[in-house]
């Protein structure tokens, strides 16, 4: 039986602007919003909106990212046809090749893809933050007879120029493609969401890929030949929360949203679309007596003895009496010793922030930054990190970085 | 095989004890009182067995068990989806002449053929009254080094008061051991003794074969109770060992020592004690994590995911998704699943069952010997 519509989401992604966050991992798997990892967030879209097909492609430091993914049970995609597939480059009869780039990544899977016979096939990408109805978008998708359809969102203009710009008509027909112009004719931009009829896509992967100059990027070259061959293009407004969180201070800030889904983050309180992820299975977590805790989100596992502020905590996070943890982001298993100071921060998975450390700060005459402590590090006892620092390797105790 | 375990099946009972906490078991069984911010009962049991690879587990229900059955699913969460063994759930297997049974005795002769044709050499015999994290590997191992037919698990505990307190027997049996190096002399029921007692966990590791000549035997002559029909007269014969277990133990005997036993895991030093072994798994419920909004106050809580603090929380447990709104006032309560206290609201030593709301405004008190109870779905 044929499949309507399958999603082929891209996560091979090396997020290189999160540094010291993406060492070991892909982008995809980077942990978001206390227990949740940004894949999360399009597997359980996909799920939601009725799609039981995805194929994941895979390419950078993908060993935590297929462990997580396992069987995809977790987002209820274990199906006998169709379910979640991890889909990494591999070697063919005549070499092998990695992934060029995004539409190569798709045309090498065709035979996935045909494998289901879909209508449609879904584009995502791995490293937004965002809650959507893809059915929606496939009805829009329909009701135009468009050929292919991107999801797109009204920025500010002055920030246009930093994003892949739609000019579209009053039909919403895509009439230009302009990759971060220096003079915007349009304040449409991509989500780097595409929806293609399967006849139409495999036919302009397959020209692709035969055309030697071309970088083998749905931006750069798929959606300009599309273009160029005046298909049916149309763009889809979505309305909602969408973050692009490529980038330390966006990811830090999204996190930061998600404290205050009344103004300004995704609710994750939405029982009708629910976040699905894998779980820690520890016990709940635990206030101590003479602890704060305020305006913050906490999960499993924690055990809170210090002052949480403003800040939100994964799994099994320790925070001892008399440590102040505020405006930050900390990432399972990490501890944060006695009487240690976190601030405006970013500190991964299963971190040591030895006793009196000092790990960012809050703002200063116009003075920002967010610091950032990479996966399994030990910060020692006195040590300061300051509010720019990018931390991958242990620090001793009383050294001081900036 | 690899894993030597994988020769003993488990067998849980789900109902025992359930007379002694009616409140609780109105809607459920024993197996399915949550327990502990985010557990139920059973989960303690099962994860302690498939932990230790006991993979073929035999859930003998009685009655009211449909949210064990709903908890439990397909017992992906215990890792007990297998082609071999696996999680099996058996209700009462009703005829025309049938009468409901009491005891081990009666709910295992209707799987006496299932048994028959299982492969494992041991079975493992338990209830879902206690909260432990129980090594079985260490329990059969010293079952098998000392040739006993029978080793019981016991720990060194008083009676709780609702034991000491009974008016009568009819609540249920408890059993109590005398000990001669290392083997049970004398089993005591209901003994009314105060002080430390050997104070059996309804643990036993029998040989298979032998297990299903036991209950077949005993079913013939109308028995009802292993300890009490088989163990009991047939001490003598029997090579009946003890294993002392020396882990936590929290056991259901009682809406206070339901409550008792909640509370002690707001100690670092218990709750470390019964979780910090193997991993208890539980149903996945995909709650998001619990916020605490600004005006929020907690101190001294256990509290699961899926809950938004804007109130005041001190001395409690709150489930998953448990809501308390702005000026609520909440001190030594538990709170079970989507409970919500309405603004203004203030409670003390309260259970609520799951789904309760306690409206704006509006005042309640239990005290430390006598929590309130409210039933599941009420509003106050």
């Amino acid at each position: 039986m044929a499949k309507e519509m399958i999603a082929m989401l891209l996560a091979g992604g090396q997020g290189s602007r999160l540094y010291a966050l993406t060492q070991k991992l892909a982008k995809p798997a980077v942990p978001f919003g206390g227990k949740y990892r940004i894949i999360d967030f399009p597997l359980s879209n996909c799920v939601n909106s009725g799609i039981d097909t995805v194929g994941i492609l895979t390419q950078y430091q993908p060993l935590v990212l297929n462990e997580y993914i396992g069987n995809g049970q977790p987002w209820d995609l274990d199906r006998l046809y169709g379910g979640v597939h991890v889909l990494p480059p591999y070697q063919k009869a005549r070499g092998s090749d990695w992934y060029k780039g995004t539409a190569n990544a798709i045309y090498q899977n065709i035979s996935f893809i045909e494998r289901y016979d879909p209508e449609y096939v879904i584009i995502l990408s791995g490293d937004q933050i965002c809650k959507q109805d893809y059915s929606d978008f496939l009805k829009f998708h329909k009701e135009k007879g468009a050929e292919f359809s991107v999801a797109v969102m009204e920025v500010p203009w002055e920030e246009a120029p930093r994003f892949g710009l739609m000019v579209a008509d009053e039909n919403d027909k895509i009439t230009e493609f302009q990759e971060k112009p220096k003079n915007p004719k349009s304040n449409l931009a991509s989500m780097g969401i595409y929806i293609f009829n399967w006849d139409i896509l495999k036919k302009y992967l397959t020209e692709d890929e035969a055309d030697p100059n071309s970088e083998n990027d749905f931006g750069n070259n798929i959606i300009p030949n599309l273009l160029r061959d005046k298909r049916k293009m149309y763009a889809y407004h979505f309305k909602g929360y969408w973050k692009d969180v490529g980038t330390i201070s966006s990811l830090w800030e999204a996190n930061m949203e998600v404290l205050d889904p009344e103004h300004s983050g995704i609710n994750l309180f939405d029982d009708d679309w629910k976040i699905y992820s894998r779980n820690s299975g520890m016990t709940g977590h635990k206030i101590s007596r003479g602890a704060v805790v305020e305006n913050s989100m906490i999960t499993d596992g924690c055990r809170v003895k210090g002052t949480v502020k403003h800040s939100i905590l994964f799994a099994g996070v320790q925070v001892e009496a008399g440590a102040v943890v505020e405006d930050a982001v900390v990432m399972g298993g990490t501890v944060i010793q006695a009487n240690a100071v976190v601030k405006h921060c970013i500190v991964a998975e299963n971190v040591t922030i030895g006793e009196n450390a000092v790990v960012g700060a809050m703002p200063q005459d116009g003075e920002s930054g967010v610091a950032t402590v990479g996966a399994g590090v030990r910060i020692g006892a006195k040590a300061k990190i300051g509010p720019k620092a990018m931390i991958n390797s242990d620090v001793e105790d009383g050294e001081e970085q900036c | 095989m690899l894993n030597s375990n994988t020769s003993a099946l488990g067998i849980i009972y789900p109902n025992s004890y359930d007379a002694l906490v009616p409140e609780l078991v109105n809607v459920r069984s024993m197996a399915s009182i949550p327990f502990a911010s985010r557990y139920r009962m059973i989960d303690f049991m099962l994860s302690s067995m498939a932990n230790c690879g006991i993979s073929n587990i035999s859930l003998l229900v009685k009655s009211n068990y449909h949210s064990l059955m709903d908890h439990l699913g397909s017992g992906r969460e215990w890792d007990l989806v297998r082609k071999n063994g696996g999680l099996h759930i058996f209700p009462p297997f009703a005829e025309k002449t049938s009468q409901p049974y009491v005891g081990r005795v009666g709910a295992t002769a209707s799987i006496l053929g299932f048994l028959r044709s299982q492969k494992e050499k041991y079975v493992v015999l338990s209830d879902a009254n206690i909260a432990v994290n129980f090594d079985f590997s260490a329990m059969i191992e010293a079952h098998i080094a000392s040739g006993a037919d029978v080793t019981a698990a016991y720990n060194e505990a008083e009676f709780p008061a609702s034991i000491l307190n009974a008016r009568d027997n009819t609540k249920g049996l408890y059993y109590t051991f005398d000990i001669d190096n290392g083997r049970v002399k004398k089993i005591y029921i209901n003994s009314r003794e105060r002080g430390i007692q050997n104070f059996d966990m309804n643990i036993y590791v029998i040989d298979r074969e032998l297990f299903i000549s036991m209950v077949d035997d005993a079913y013939v002559h109308g028995h009802e109770y292993f300890e009490r029909d088989i163990l009991v007269p047939q001490l003598a014969k029997l090579n009946v060992q003890a294993y002392k277990y020396e882990g936590y133990v929290a056991r259901v005997s009682g809406i206070k020592s339901y409550f008792d036993e909640n509370m002690k895991l707001l100690d670092d030093h218990n709750l470390d004690a019964l979780f910090n072994g193997a991993p208890i798994y539980t149903k996945i419920r995909d709650d998001n994590p619990t916020r605490y909004i600004e005006g929020a106050k907690a101190e001294n809580v256990m509290v699961a995911d899926g809950c938004v603090i804007e109130g005041e929380v001190e001395n409690s447990i709150l489930f998953r998704g448990v809501r308390i709104a702005k000026g609520a006032k909440v001190k030594n309560c538990i709170l079970m699943q989507d409970t919500v206290v309405e603004a203004g609201a203030v409670v003390e030593y309260l259970i609520t069952d799951k789904k309760v709301t306690v409206s704006a405004g509006k005042e309640m008190k239990g005290t430390d010997s006598f929590p309130f109870y409210i039933a599941k779905y009420h509003s106050v």
